[in-house]
């Protein structure tokens, strides 16, 4: 069981960047609560290989906007993973060549809604 | 009950028995069970489909049952075509036209690509899609999950799934869109992955894309 805060916290630090990156999902924190240990550091370590370039990004060519930004200047790193049979995703939002901006935790019917805004299949 | 099995595919008898009263438990008219549950001794899941506009969760007691709702919007999807073909339903399904087209096909290639090199060693799993789409366009066949599911096994790794499309795609392309949209579309997706081409997926997608306007020009 992982602490919702520590856990933002330790992401947060790990990107070390000036933009504050968000944390979105409508149960983030009960999911967050879910987590154990092994599970929680597994998601440190795909957040250091992405830092590190080592994980593959998706990148949508699609000129549709996504908040503040177009989509075709993001890349989304997709991550899943699941608890007790219940699937979850984390979507990592980054600006090409610049900062991470959101990061998304939830379940498939968040995820549904979340890879709509982003134009993801 | 009714069984579509257009390949005459040998289903386990027991089973069918099981997938009826699996599906008598589930709240909805249009439901249904397909994949190695119904062809196979051995299996990890029974996957249902249940078409339906509640976002109510249905679950089953049978821990083994994989549920996936397809919203009635869905029916038109190769996804939907596919997953229906052969399989055990409560009642008649309802059929659509089929929509699919070159532009969603390629956002399944650039997708699944990325997909694929993170999880290099369970590469079955994420090219079901691909594997479905590229199959749809090369031979106008819809796969259903038997046939999917051998079609992937025919694959011994993630390189050679990666090799197949190199392979298929400019076919597939020159066979279905014309000259000009060919170049306008695909010009401008190279665009976009040029700059990103420290990544191995975005190099292929890359490549691939400039294979495709190369094969146009040259006819």
């Amino acid at each position: 069981m992982v602490n919702p805060k520590e856990f933002k916290k330790k992401i947060e630090v790990s990107i070390s960047q000036d933009y504050k990156v968000e944390f979105l999902g409508k149960n983030f924190d009960q999911i967050a609560n879910l987590l154990t240990e092994s599970k929680t550091e597994k998601i440190y370590r795909w957040i250091k290989n992405i830092i590190e370039r080592k994980i593959e990004p998706i990148s949508i060519g699609a000129k549709k906007p996504y908040k503040e930004w177009m989509i075709n200047e993001l890349l989304t790193f997709r991550y899943p993973f699941s608890i007790r049979n219940t699937e979850y995703r984390i979507l990592f939002v980054k600006v090409k060549n610049s900062a991470y901006i959101k990061f998304h935790l939830g379940d498939h019917n968040y995820y549904d809604k979340v890879r709509k805004n982003l134009s993801l299949i | 009950m009714i069984i579509y099995n257009p390949h005459n595919e040998t289903t386990l008898s027991e089973r069918l028995k099981e997938a009826g009263e699996l599906l008598a438990q589930i709240p909805a008219k249009y439901c249904f069970i397909t994949g190695s549950f119904l062809y196979k001794e051995k299996y990890k899941d029974i996957d249902v489909f249940v078409i339906t506009r509640s976002k109510t969760e249905i679950t089953l007691k049978n821990k083994k049952v994989k549920i996936t709702t397809i919203d009635f919007n869905d029916l038109y999807s190769l996804f939907y075509r596919s997953v229906s073909k052969s399989c055990i339903a409560k009642s008649i399904l309802p059929a659509k036209q089929l929509k699919v087209t070159l532009t969603d096909y390629w956002r399944v290639i650039n997708e699944a690509i990325p997909t694929l090199l993170n999880q290099k060693d369970k590469f079955h799993k994420n090219v079901r899609f691909l594997i479905l789409y590229t199959e749809y366009f090369k031979n106008d066949e819809i796969l259903d999950t038997f046939q999917l599911n051998e079609k992937i096994n025919s694959f011994k790794d993630y390189n050679e799934v990666m090799e197949y499309i190199k392979r298929e795609l400019s076919g597939i392309i020159n066979k279905y869109a014309k000259p000009s949209y060919v170049k306008r579309f695909f010009y401008t997706q190279a665009g976009y992955y040029k700059g990103l081409t420290e990544y191995a997926a975005q190099r292929y997608l890359y490549t691939l894309t400039h294979n495709v306007v190369k094969g146009i020009a040259h006819g």
